[in-house]
């Protein structure tokens, strides 16, 4: 084997030196560009994003048509959720009085307000459906076998928690297609047997779709279930590492 | 020699297989970063070009015609127009939900996991189940809708007569058989009992009555129906030599929910129009309603 003699570092190794070896970058990222297997495990097991995965994986699974990425998504749609409603949250004030308003004021006197409040209901609409094929996928690919039973069980729960959250936003627009989905909705609930009229008494904070019923769904929406959600969602991640990861055959 | 209490494995991480493995920076990074953008672009674009619904305020003096829940509600809704409320709304959702949280409860072999369809057969039993699903769905909404009996009459120039009247729809077992009049006021609890009954309290002591063919047709049929068709699917795959696990059995049942979700949330969604007609998607003119009109 030739021994490499070493050359005069470029340009580029100098850029790259000041850029990712000063004091600064080394006091925020400990390690250097991740462009070593070192580095890269070590940005991966330091960052604490990043840190909700194992250093290395299995083959099968960075492969897209494994997981179609359905999960991440999922939790994507939910921080990106998250994001836009803090935006809205700055205008909108949970009043019948005020409601309705501040909608059409978010829509025509804020700047990007239109675009906001879209981008808040498209993914609010997908993230609802990509929870749901993110079941099936766990289902088709046999994924709540043991040792992850307990994991499919908190999908579930994730699920209903989902599709509440959804539900208790729908309301917050104070328009006709809010009100009356809703009252539907409640009506739904309020049919239970034996609880179903005190349940219905509970969320709404009366008889009807009124004021009460518009600032429950509004702390349920903005602060209750998305704790819960966020909640179950690190006992999720949580659990697929300590099962070792997604499933693979035996 | 020391005899440990051998507990279930609870979590059992597999063996690695280091050289099997990925680093995940970059390569599942690399997949995330992608899979993230192409939704961000996808959802701005969106975003920009189709705004979201906004109508009159809320009125609760105008009713719109059909009043409709969220899309993802509306499975509930759509069944709900079969049967007892309660038991659409509430109480089949909720058993629902027990029997798939149960589910690695009940199949707890490992075979075939994390493998899509890794088990013999299950490409099979998926697409058959999702079609039966499917299709038994349409049927039934179609027959119970009427237009099942019309669609025939119209197509076939088939018609029951009187005689056959009664299989019209679900209703019409209630109202076009001769239910003798006992039957409609069946005594099962000789006093009152406060939470099955809707009256005011302190009324005049009451017997609990039931009316059978309101029963039947309400609650009776559809629980026959929503757990018979799915054990028949499973029995039928099973006598074909199909289903031959617990893994089997439950493909075909998730499956069949997933045809039978699907199909009601489109029909509720796209296919009923004002006072909950079933009709053609292209003829879904929602009545904004008329002030103090129900
Ligand atoms: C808010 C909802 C949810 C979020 C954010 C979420 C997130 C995730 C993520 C990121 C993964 C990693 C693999 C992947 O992306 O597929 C995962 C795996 C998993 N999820 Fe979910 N999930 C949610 C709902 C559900 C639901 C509804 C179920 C089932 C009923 C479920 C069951 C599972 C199971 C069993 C695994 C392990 C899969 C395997 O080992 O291959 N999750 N989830």
């Amino acid at each position: 084997m030739a021994v490499e003699s070493p050359t005069k570092p470029t340009f580029a190794d100098k850029l790259y030196d000041k850029m990712f070896h000063n004091y600064v970058w080394k006091s925020i990222f400990r390690t250097g560009y991740p462009n070593t297997p070192r580095n890269q495990m070590l940005v991966v097991a330091t960052n604490v994003f990043l840190h909700l995965h194992p250093t290395r994986i299995h083959r099968t699974h960075v492969k897209i048509t494994h997981t179609y990425c359905l999960g991440g998504l999922s939790f994507f749609m939910f921080l990106g959720l998250t994001v836009t409603g803090i935006l809205l949250m700055f205008y909108y004030v949970p009043s019948v009085d005020r409601a309705y308003l501040d909608i059409q004021n978010i829509q025509t006197n804020v700047q990007f307000g239109q675009l906001m409040r879209n981008m808040h209901r498209w993914m609010a609409h997908a993230m609802v459906i990509l929870v749901f094929l993110h079941m099936m996928r766990v289902f088709y690919t046999g994924a709540y076998k043991p040792p992850r039973e307990f994991n499919w069980v908190v999908g579930v729960i994730l699920l209903v928690l989902t599709f509440l959250l959804s539900f208790t936003g729908y309301l917050l627009p104070w328009d006709q297609l809010a009100f009356w989905a809703i009252t539907v909705g409640t009506n739904i609930a309020g049919s239970a047997p034996v609880l179903g009229p005190k349940s219905r008494f509970w969320l709404l904070g009366g008889l009807q779709v009124g004021p009460d019923a518009l600032i429950r769904f509004y702390t349920l929406h903005v602060i209750g279930l998305p704790l819960l959600a966020a909640i179950f969602m690190a006992i999720h991640f949580w659990r697929i590492r300590r099962d070792g990861g997604l499933a693979r055959p035996l | 020699m020391a005899t440990a209490v051998v507990a279930r494995p609870v979590a059992r991480p597999q063996a690695r297989a280091r050289d099997e493995e990925v680093l995940v920076w970059p390569d599942l990074v690399f997949v995330e970063f992608i899979a993230a953008m192409v939704f961000t672009i996808t959802l701005f674009l969106l975003a920009f070009l189709v705004n979201a619904p906004l109508l009159d305020q809320a009125n609760a003096d105008v009713t719109p015609n059909p009043s409709k829940a969220p899309w993802y509600l509306l499975n509930l809704q759509e069944l709900l127009l079969h049967m007892n409320a309660a038991m659409a709304g509430v109480i089949i959702p909720t058993i629902w939900l027990g029997i798939l949280a149960a589910f690695p409860y009940f199949d707890r072999e490992t075979e075939g996991q994390g493998k899509w369809f890794g088990t013999e057969r299950s490409v099979r039993i998926t697409s058959v189940s999702a079609i039966v699903g499917i299709v038994g769905t349409w049927v039934l909404i179609l027959w119970d809708s009427g237009k099942g009996a019309y669609l025939l009459n119209k197509w076939f120039g088939f018609s029951g007569g009187d005689k056959l009247r009664f299989l019209e729809n679900m209703r019409a077992i209630q109202s076009q058989l001769p239910w003798p009049e006992w039957s409609r006021k069946i005594t099962y609890l000789p006093f009152n009992l406060k939470i099955l009954s809707s009256d005011a309290p302190g009324g005049p002591t009451q017997f609990q009555h039931l009316d059978f063919p309101g029963w039947l047709v309400e609650q009776g049929i559809p629980i026959a129906a929503l757990v018979g068709l799915p054990a028949l699917l499973i029995y039928s795959l099973w006598k074909m030599g199909w289903v031959l696990t617990r893994r089997d059995a439950l493909l075909a049942l998730f499956s069949g929910f997933v045809g039978a979700y699907g199909i009601l949330t489109l029909v509720g969604t796209a296919f009923r129009g004002p006072g909950q007609e079933l009709v053609f998607p292209w003829q879904l003119n929602v009545s904004e309603g008329i002030p103090g009109e129900e």
